[in-house]
Order: structure tokens, then C-alpha cells, then sequence
């Protein structure tokens, strides 16, 4: 399979788990010999094309993510898009992620995807490695060279990931303001939308930290005292981020995509549980213009400043 | 700290020999079977009903509950608040697969801040799978709970639950094409008596005497009526006051309608997803939420059955029943079936669905027509 020039490839659409799994994707794919090409940067074009395919009420973020997914029809042999439902108990995920693959599907109705798709449902038998092993066998590899290349790959992944964390964890030690950006990585890494929130950030000469980048595990551990019942793993770890860094940041973005099953309610009670520091709820929508962020973000900084006497 | 302990941290426990007020929040007609269950298995425990989901409800609920959180959020947040105004010291809270596993922690933090105290009996947090946890759990609704009496009585609970979803499922079948109004007067009565019933014979005795009832009412039902089926969210699929009474409004135009979707089916005597799953493989190849799998399995099998249109019926922000619809869409269209999908909020009104009900009922009946 892996010969030179029958090489498959596989298109990632720039979307939803792209931002959590693209470093083990690659490292994946790669090892197996098959090609990637991924979608385009977020445009207004990805969201409109996005929205059309989706149901009006479905979240921002599937609307994008099916906009990708329109990009690379006709472009590669396959398109991943996997479904997650969780890696253990309380480590679950939005049920749409466990939708996604049937979603895609009847959103586009008629055509022919060529869908490709591993499940990984923890509490039901099916690991995260089972899942690559089934993938890899899907692309006519053996269940060893899955094998090898799902432990290759999840070492790549790790050691990336730790030494994003690392290099997260030396922000919080810089001096002037510093800012946690609290969301779902699609939502504030997706240059269309939540990526203006860094931006402005940037522009009025703040530090952003990520909520999401840290230790997973300690902060699974963490988020007990603030959330025992949370079941989102995401969120887990955001929550248990918070916990651990809240005393040196000066404020913290709770920022998400509107409507966000999962975040409607978990932000709410941060809202309600966090205190002593000033928190800021940022719900973006499709009318979210980059004038109106802009204002609440300098409003927001202003206080901050404000409240250390540096205005 | 387990979660358990820290949930339970700074409320005040209620003494061994004091009763317990406890609370659920209204669900459609089914409280009749918590109550009984709740005054008879437990000996320390008595049950407070909740008033009627009334407009007073959903406001209370909307003034306090984020934005977009699904609508039941909402109804049943208003719920509690008017059971503890009802005089309820203990509510619980029970949990599920979507976001209705954290609807309990919110619930009770927004509880707390209103100022509210009350013991908060969280079921997502004694989910663990460990048979200890749910010993634990009962024991904070009944210190010393009596096994085999609690077993009695949660049988005949659930044969209540049974009659309720069985007397409902005839009556909107039927209703329609009753121009005397008995049947709703027999229905009315049925419901009134399931909270007041007060043994199993009670309860089986009321059971045969509306049926036997319903058998008198003389119906002019066609050979071959015209025959809706519903389907949609766990909750406001079957709450009658969530939904604006959308059975009895589509039963009222002369159409026969079936759900489905309801405790026993889902919750009691569930069949399971796989043998679902098999008949709708050509729609979905994975489950894609709680009830999707049991919602597009019933969509096929009305328009196998030759239904002549499908409802979908949702609350607003409901996230697993959106995902549900690109499904339902392409199952109607290869049927050439009618679907009508509605999504209940706090600005859905009587009037819209109304209006978007009689449109849909000219497309079922032209195409009953047709056939």
C-alpha cells in the first residue's frame, strides 16, 4: 500500500478535533506511509458554505467544521472525521462528537464522502488504540503496522504536547498583564472566529494563557473541587487549569461558541463559583463582529489595569 | 475528597427520625407513579408534588438558568423552586447521557444562590456503576430502607408507568374521532385518580375500567384514517405542557396519532440499540445520542408502516435531537413522507405552532390522498 504511486491521502478538515489530535493525525498517517492534505485556514467562505449544509440551530463550530469538510470533497481519497464519544468515565465528550460521522454524512445528502472514521467510546469496550488499529486496517494496513504506528505516533503526541505545556507554563511566570483564555481550542485557535480574541489580546499588550494547555491529568484531578459532577473532559481540564492558575493570571476569557451545549452550563458555574478575580463570559456568534469584541476585551483590560492602579 | 462527600459538604442533615419532604421535579403525568412509589416504599419519606407546569414555571426557570441551555433546563429549574415553595426539604435530581447528567450540580448552585436551603440528592453523582453507591444513595432518601418492600412497591411503580404510557398511547389514538368528548372526559378522570390510587389492586382496577370505558365511546374513525407518528426529545416529546399540547392538537384535526417514544419504551423496557441499530444502518452507522438511535428507528418504522407524516418535536438548544434532523430529513425525503420539525422555547406560541401544524396537515392529507 505504502508503495510510491499508489500513496493514499487523507483530508483533515481545519476543524472541531483537528486542533487537539492534528500532531498525533500526522505523526499517524505518516508512519504508515499514507498522504494528508488539510483544509484551508477558516474563511468567511468555510462559514457560509458550513451553514448551508447545517441545521440553523446547530453550533458554530459544527457549521465551520462542515465548511471544511465541503473543501476537501474531491480533493483526497478520504476524509477523517472521527467519532469520539469519551476516553473513560467523566472523560466524555459533547454528544455531537459522537454524532459526527452520521452527522457529516446526512448533511450531505446525495454525495458520496468517502468518509473515514474510527470510534472511540472507552466505557463500551473501544479504546483509543483499537480505534487507530481499526483505521489503519480500514487503509489495508495489518493490525501490527497499526499497531506500531498508533504507539509511535501517541509518542510524538506526547512529547509535543508536554513541551507545549512546558512552554505554557513559563507564560504564567512573565511580568505585566497576563490573561486566561478559557475555552475549547477549535473555538480560540480558529483564526475566522475566536482567534480574534488573541489578537486584540495582543494588541493592548497583554499575555494570554491558555486554560486548555496544562497538565490533563492533574487537572482532571482538580476540577473536582469546583465541578465533582462534570463529566466533559474538556472541560475538566479547563476547569482544573483554572484552579490551579487562577492566582497567577489577572483575569480570565471564558470564551465560547454560541450555542455550546456543554459550555452554556459549565461556564455558568464558573461564573457563579469563581472568585476573586474578574472573569469575563464571551459568547461568540456568527454576528460577532470584530468592533464589538474589541470594545468588551478593552473594557474589560481597562478594569484590570484599573484595579492593579496602573490607569 | 470523592465527589460524593464534597457535593454533600455544608448541608445540613436532616435527623434519622425526622420525615423527609422529598421533591422531584413535574414530569408530564409520571409523578403520579413517583408519588406512589415515594408514600409507600419509604417509611421516613413523603412526597411533595409539584404544582402543574404553568407559564409561572418556565418564567421563573428562564429568569434564572443561562441562556442557551436546552429548554427542560429551564422548565424543571422553575419546577424546583415551586416544590420547594410547596414545602419539599430534600429534591432529587435524576441524570442522563446528554446534558441533563449536569443539569443537578447547576440546579443546585443556582438553588443555593437564590438563598434556598434544602438536601440536594444529585443522582449523576452516585452514577458510578458501583451497586454501593446506589445503596448509598437510597440511604440519604431512606436511612434504613427496607429492601424487599422497596422492590414491592418500585414493581408496581413501574406498572403504573406501564398503564399511564398504555391509557395515553390509546386515547391519542383514538381522541380524534370522538366527536361526544368522552374520551377526554374518561382520560381527565384516569389521570386525577393515578394520584390518588393507593394499592396495586387500585391500580389495576382503574386501569380495566378506562379501557373498558374507552371500548364503550362510540368512534367515527375511518378504515383508514389519517395516521401521524411523533417522535423527539425524552422530555418535551412527552410533557404535554412543554410541547403546547401538540398531541391533542394534531389528534383534534381527525388524525390518529402514535408516540412511540415514552418511560416505559426508552427507560423501563428498553430493547436495546443494537437490534435498532440493524434496520436503520443505511441512515447511521454509529448511535448519535441518547435517543437517536430509538428516534430514527421509529421514523423508519412509521413510514414503513405507512404513516402518512412524521413530527419531530424538540426543545430549543436541544444539542443531541439537532443532529437527529439531517437524518430524519433524508429518511422523509426517500419515503416521500411529510416531516415537520418543532423546536419548543420560551417565545414558541400557540398560534405559530399552529399555523405551521395546519400547513403540515394539508401536505399529510393530500398525500393520504394520493395513496
Amino acid at each position: 500500500m505504502s508503495s510510491g504511486e499508489n500513496r493514499i491521502t487523507v483530508g483533515i478538515p481545519r476543524g472541531m478535533l483537528y486542533y487537539r489530535y492534528m500532531s498525533l493525525w500526522s505523526a499517524f498517517f505518516k508512519e504508515l506511509g499514507v498522504d494528508i492534505i488539510v483544509s484551508e485556514p477558516t474563511s468567511r467562505e468555510t462559514f457560509n458554505t458550513g451553514a448551508a449544509h447545517a441545521n440553523d440551530e446547530t453550533c458554530l463550530s459544527e457549521k465551520i467544521f462542515l465548511g471544511h469538510v465541503a473543501e476537501l470533497v474531491g480533493k483526497c481519497d478520504y476524509i477523517l472525521v472521527p467519532r469520539l464519544c469519551n476516553l473513560g468515565r467523566r472523560q466524555e465528550y459533547c454528544v455531537r462528537f459522537m454524532a459526527m460521522p452520521d452527522l457529516t454524512e446526512n448533511c450531505f445528502p446525495g454525495q458520496d464522502l468517502h468518509l473515514l472514521t474510527y470510534s472511540v467510546d472507552e466505557m463500551h469496550g473501544s479504546s483509543e488504540k483499537d480505534a487507530y488499529i481499526d483505521l489503519a486496517k480500514q487503509l489495508g494496513f495489518g493490525k501490527r503496522e497499526g499497531k506500531k504506528a498508533y504507539s509511535k505516533a501517541r509518542k510524538v503526541y506526547e512529547e509535543s504536547w508536554n513541551a507545549r505545556v512546558k512552554a505554557e507554563e513559563k507564560l504564567y511566570d512573565t511580568d505585566g498583564i497576563k490573561i486566561m483564555i478559557a475555552g475549547h481550542s477549535y473555538v480560540y485557535q480558529d483564526p475566522y472566529f475566536g482567534g480574534m480574541v488573541t489578537d486584540v489580546l495582543k494588541k493592548l499588550d497583554v499575555t494570554a494563557v491558555h486554560a486548555n494547555v496544562t497538565n490533563r491529568k492533574r487537572a482532571l484531578e482538580l476540577s473536582d473541587a469546583v465541578s465533582p459532577t462534570c463529566k466533559w473532559e474538556v472541560s475538566r481540564e479547563i476547569i482544573g487549569s483554572i484552579v490551579e492558575h487562577k492566582n497567577k493570571v489577572d483575569g480570565i476569557i471564558l470564551v465560547s461558541a454560541f450555542p455550546c451545549g456543554p459550555d452554556a452550563m459549565v461556564n455558568e458555574l464558573l461564573m457563579r463559583k469563581i472568585n476573586g478575580i474578574p472573569v469575563l463570559n464571551l459568547v461568540l456568534d456568527a454576528q460577532s463582529g470584530v468592533a464589538g469584541i474589541e470594545t468588551r476585551l478593552e473594557s474589560f483590560i481597562d478594569i484590570i489595569r484599573l484595579k492593579k492602579g496602573m490607569l | 475528597m470523592s465527589s460524593i462527600e464534597s457535593i454533600t459538604q455544608g448541608i445540613t442533615d436532616i435527623p434519622d427520625n425526622k420525615t423527609k419532604k422529598l421533591g422531584f421535579p413535574r414530569y408530564a403525568e409520571y409523578n403520579c407513579a413517583v408519588k406512589y412509589f415515594i408514600d409507600h416504599a419509604f417509611d421516613n419519606a413523603e412526597y411533595v408534588l409539584p404544582p402543574k407546569l404553568t407559564r409561572r414555571s418556565d418564567e421563573l426557570g428562564v429568569k434564572y438558568s443561562p441562556e442557551s441551555v436546552c429548554f427542560p433546563f429551564k422548565t424543571l429549574l422553575g419546577s424546583m423552586i415551586e416544590v420547594l415553595e410547596a414545602g419539599a426539604d430534600t429534591l432529587v435530581m435524576p441524570h442522563g447521557l446528554c446534558r441533563l447528567g449536569y443539569f443537578g450540580e447547576l440546579m443546585e448552585q443556582i438553588l443555593r444562590d437564590m438563598g434556598y436551603d434544602f438536601d440536594f440528592i444529585n443522582m449523576a453523582a452516585y452514577n458510578t456503576g458501583k451497586k454501593s453507591d446506589w445503596i448509598r444513595m437510597l440511604k440519604r432518601m431512606e436511612p434504613h430502607p427496607n429492601v424487599p418492600k422497596i422492590t414491592k412497591y418500585a414493581i408496581e411503580g413501574d406498572k403504573m408507568v406501564g398503564y399511564l404510557d398504555d391509557v395515553t398511547e390509546r386515547y391519542y389514538e383514538n381522541v380524534g374521532f370522538d366527536p361526544s368528548g368522552e374520551m377526554k372526559k374518561i382520560f381527565r378522570r384516569f389521570i386525577a385518580e393515578m394520584y390518588k390510587v393507593d394499592s396495586r389492586k387500585e391500580i389495576e382496577d382503574l386501569y380495566q375500567r378506562t379501557i373498558d370505558a374507552f371500548d364503550s365511546v362510540k368512534l367515527n374513525k375511518p378504515a383508514h384514517p389519517i395516521r401521524v407518528g411523533m417522535v423527539g426529545e425524552f422530555f418535551t416529546v412527552m410533557d404535554p405542557y412543554s410541547n403546547l399540547g401538540l398531541e391533542q392538537k394534531i389528534a383534534d384535526m381527525g388524525v390518529e396519532v402514535h408516540r412511540w417514544m415514552n418511560i416505559s419504551n426508552r427507560l423501563l423496557h428498553y430493547p436495546g440499540q443494537k437490534n435498532m441499530a440493524v434496520s436503520i444502518k443505511d441512515y447511521t452507522k454509529y448511535e448519535m445520542g441518547p435517543t437517536a438511535t430509538a428516534n430514527i428507528w421509529a421514523a423508519k418504522r412509521y413510514a414503513e408502516m405507512g404513516y402518512d407524516g412524521i413530527i419531530h418535536v424538540k426543545s430549543a438548544y436541544c444539542t443531541p435531537e439537532i443532529d437527529v434532523i439531517p437524518v430524519l430529513q433524508n429518511l422523509c425525503r426517500e419515503y416521500k413522507l411529510p416531516l415537520l420539525c418543532l423546536s419548543f422555547g420560551a417565545q414558541t406560541s400557540d398560534v405559530g405552532v399552529e399555523t405551521r401544524l395546519e400547513a403540515f396537515y394539508d401536505m399529510v392529507r393530500a398525500k393520504a390522498m394520493r395513496m
